[in-house]
């Protein structure tokens, strides 16, 4: 296929070797980049269930689309897959049962690594000793990082450009939470963008502190004219962004404009999603953060939304600098979530998190089951070693953040996410323990947000909020997954602007010389989405892991304009069966049936794709 | 030709705004020149136009360098030459990116003293001009290849004395990145999504004109975040 370069590199950390892994053309028709090619990836090269996510066998994939790296606006993203060492499986006969990860970062990285000559990175193996990794273009150096371990990101990105003496490398890294092996680590890059939900931990496991591309080629196009056509076409569909009232926000506040509207709306995750209305969201929201905090907004390359903010914390106790925030998830997770109303006390938080390479939405979510255990009296007054960690407080949280990432005592425990903590305490707590799949939920209530609900419990990494609430909605997300474009900047259709599926399939036709249309670039999604489904079913996951927190149909809401909303267990069990009807599914058991994977090319679950051989 | 897919509407908006503005931009809190010669300097009646960036409104997203990539390295299809895909390696404009985020975007600086000028070794001609010489209209920095010996002191000099733009072609020798203004309609102020790169007309005052992206950010760092620490 045209337009990508062919092939991943490849490093093997335990012998210190570099080569590249050809990927086969059939593949990139099929799964064409990042999400997909790296779901594509990962079943062949875990071709059995039950390996370690956090030993050896366990790969870790960077991938760029093939849209990196040319100015198509904000396609910058980079998918980290792996094998997850967050989720479980409620049984399985197989030991390390987890489901497949696929966390998506912006910034630089990938089109970094398109410009250093590859379509993605696959690391293997274990490094003897802590490394970091430095490609320049076909050079690619293995070097001991010892007296860089222990570093925080911030620190560590500043050092590692200082020392290879340019700022031309792009850097991802893990902080103390990674090189700990603390399951709910991040890999950070430009010191707040983080690839999140776990796959930080899978990097430390593996001793790599950091990864430094650079490289000066450049992808090629099959029809450059035909490029130029559609690259003007989607730079105008981009302009309707943002200059929507859409856009406009997202330019002006980011996503904290929606902390107040989420909150309005009762969908927001307060005290431990007991509540979806925060009365002091005010305090914490983008107005509070745009007349105090934020200087200034950072945009990902080739992006014109810029919905990252940075500023300074100017007075009180916790005055620092701020990478990024609040962001929603950040500000909803670290504030309305353990009902912490001080802005300064939040942003210490979410910069204490991202230094450690510390998942902020697991995080807050376990601190806010561990606050509600401890009101309820679910927990032995020793559990929490003198730490007064309660509703409200932000100093006990900012302590118990760190020995979550560094795994001391309590934290230990703690680190290892919402589902862990609460088999430790008793079934009792399991109402309100809020995972799916031992994945922690996002900042997102679902009391009065069913479709949200039905986007938790079918994420196929466990409680997502980005995966999309329908069949549609899931296969736009996977199918722009796969390209390397933010999802911040498409639109699935409807009222909402943006690049839509038409965009990309003429973007995706001039640059790889085949045949895109809307059908055949959501039908990828499909493929992506049961491929991955397929994946989780090899584990050993059910249609009993499709489920949802008691908490959401038992304990209505009882502030906020939608006081009283529950969700109502029939409805809900009657949603999921439809949504298993319509995917192709079978309603009862939710795995594909044989004639929906043929229909989408995967040949039976057993041998997919035998008969597509490179 | 504009950026390809450039918008209208931006490049509409922009043109409109600079004739309305009369080209006086000076003192602004954060807005850098990045030149700083002015009509005076060279002689009455110049057309004295330059490219002045933004830091406030800078966001790092580098679409100017693709912008003027596209522009300035050009392909041959079919006879015709179409702006190319935008490798922002080939650009003459760079945005070079700090932690605390500040982004600052570095282009040739068209500098009054001009020391790339300066340090060319080659003797001026009969139109007294050297090897690297400014054009007459648009006062840009302009090599001349047959003349040209490579010996790379003018990328030395802009390196040392200068942002460091201007760099040598490793085969010839010959330098790259100045800035050509686009024959009048720089792509890159045209194509920014956020209205931090102008074109501007006349002299562009401010003290932090034409130095180095390290210095740039260190000033911005400690008006923003009150850092003290060097890049």
């Amino acid at each position: 296929m045209n337009g990508v370069f062919g092939h991943l590199l490849e490093v093997d950390l335990a012998a210190g070797s570099v080569g590249q892994r050809a990927i086969p053309a059939v593949w990139y028709a099929d799964f064409l980049g990042g999400r997909g090619l790296g779901a594509r990836l990962l079943w062949d090269l875990l071709p059995a269930p039950g390996v370690d996510p956090l030993g050896p066998d366990n790969p870790l994939l960077f991938l760029a689309g093939p849209l990196a790296g040319l100015p198509v606006p904000s396609a910058s993203r980079t998918c980290v897959v792996t094998k997850s060492p967050c989720t479980t499986p409620a049984s399985s006969p197989y030991p390390h049962a987890s489901t497949v990860s696929y966390s998506n970062v912006g910034g630089f990285f990938g089109p970094a690594l398109r410009f250093a000559g590859h379509d993605g990175l696959l690391l293997r193996g274990i490094a003897p000793e802590p490394v970091v990794l430095v490609i320049d273009g076909d050079q690619v150096e293995v070097r001991p990082a010892g007296d860089l371990w222990g570093l925080g990101t911030d620190a560590f990105e500043r050092a590692l450009k200082k020392r290879l003496g340019s700022r031309e490398y792009e850097v991802v890294s893990i902080g103390p939470a990674g090189e700990a092996v603390c399951s709910r680590a991040c890999i950070i890059h430009t010191a707040a963008r983080a690839a999140g939900r776990g796959v930080g931990a899978v990097m430390g496991a593996k001793r790599v502190k950091g990864i430094a591309v650079r490289g000066t080629r450049m992808p090629t196009v099959h029809d450059h004219r035909a490029f130029l056509r559609a690259l003007e076409c989607t730079r105008r569909r981009f302009e309707g962004l943002t200059g929507s009232l859409y856009g406009q926000i997202y330019r002006r506040a980011g996503t904290a404009v929606f902390i107040q509207i989420a909150s309005n709306g009762g969908i927001m995750a307060v005290r431990n999603f007991r509540e979806g209305t925060f009365p002091e969201a005010g305090s914490i929201g983008a107005k509070a953060a745009r007349q105090q905090v934020w200087v200034r907004s950072s945009a990902c390359r080739y992006c014109r939304l810029a919905c990252k903010k940075s500023g300074q914390v100017r007075d009180g106790p916790y005055v620092h600098t701020v990478h990024d925030g609040p962001e929603y998830e950040t500000g909803t997770m670290f504030g309305a979530n353990l009902q912490i109303e001080d802005l300064g006390g939040v942003l210490r938080a979410c910069t204490l998190g991202d230094d450690l390479g510390l998942d902020i939405i697991a995080t807050g979510n376990a601190l806010g089951f561990l606050m509600e255990a401890r009101e309820k009296g679910h927990l032995d007054p020793s559990f929490l070693e003198g730490l007064d960690l309660r509703w409200g407080a932000a100093e006990p949280v900012l302590e118990m953040i760190g020995r979550i990432a560094r795994r001391e005592g309590v934290g230990d425990l703690v680190s290892q996410g919402t589902r862990v903590l609460s088999w430790a305490l008793g079934p009792h707590t399991a109402p309100y323990a809020m995972h799916v799949k031992g994945m922690e939920l996002a900042a997102h209530n679902v009391h009065a947000h069913p479709e949200r609900g039905l986007c938790y419990a079918t994420a196929n990494r466990g409680a997502c909020h980005l995966s999309g609430d329908d069949k549609h909605h899931q296969d736009f997300a996977a199918a722009a997954d796969c390209t390397g474009v933010c999802l911040f900047a498409a639109t699935p259709g409807g009222l909402q602007p943006g690049i839509g599926a038409t965009d990309f399939a003429a973007l995706l036709t001039a640059i790889t010389g085949e045949d895109w249309d809307e059908a055949r670039f959501l039908r990828m999604g499909e493929r992506v989405f049961a491929l991955e489904r397929l994946f989780n079913q090899r584990e050993g996951f059910t249609a009993a892991d499709d489920s949802l927190p008691e908490r959401f149909f038992t304990e209505p809401l009882t502030v906020g304009k939608r006081a009283g909303a529950v969700l109502d267990r029939g409805a809900f069990a009657e949603s999921l069966r439809a949504w298993r009807l319509q995917r192709g599914y079978d309603p009862d058991s939710g795995q594909p049936t044989a004639g929906t994977l043929t229909g989408l090319g995967l040949t039976g679950p057993e041998a997919p794709w035998a008969s597509a051989s490179p | 030709m504009p950026f390809p897919g450039g918008p209208d509407p931006v490049r509409r908006r922009l043109l409109g705004g600079l004739a309305a503005a009369g080209g006086v931009l000076v003192g602004h809190g954060a807005l850098v020149g990045l030149v700083t010669f002015t009509p005076a300097a060279e002689g009455a009646g110049l057309l004295a136009l330059a490219v002045v960036a933004d830091l406030a409104r800078c966001t790092g997203c580098r679409t100017c360098e693709a912008a003027c990539s596209a522009s300035n390295q050009r392909v041959e299809i079919g006879g015709r030459f179409l702006p190319g895909l935008g490798d922002p390696h080939l650009a003459n404009i760079r945005v070079h990116s700090f932690l605390p985020e500040v982004d600052v975007p570095v282009t040739c600086a068209l500098c009054p003293d001009a020391p790339c000028v300066a340090a060319c070794p080659v003797p001026s001609d009969e139109r007294r001009r050297k090897a690297l010489y400014r054009h007459r209209r648009l006062h840009t920095v302009v090599n001349d290849p047959v003349r040209c010996l490579g010996c790379r002191a003018c990328a030395a000099a802009c390196a040392q004395q200068r942002g460091g733009i201007l760099r040598s072609d490793p085969a010839t020798g010959h330098p790259t990145g100045m800035c050509t203004l686009c024959g009048g309609e720089p792509q890159c102020a045209l194509a920014c999504p956020f209205g931090a790169l102008s074109l501007v007309r006349g002299a562009v005052e401010a003290g932090l004109a034409g130095r180095p992206p390290e210095e740039l950010a260190k000033a911005m760092m400690a008006r923003w975040y009150g850092a003290e620490e060097a890049p």
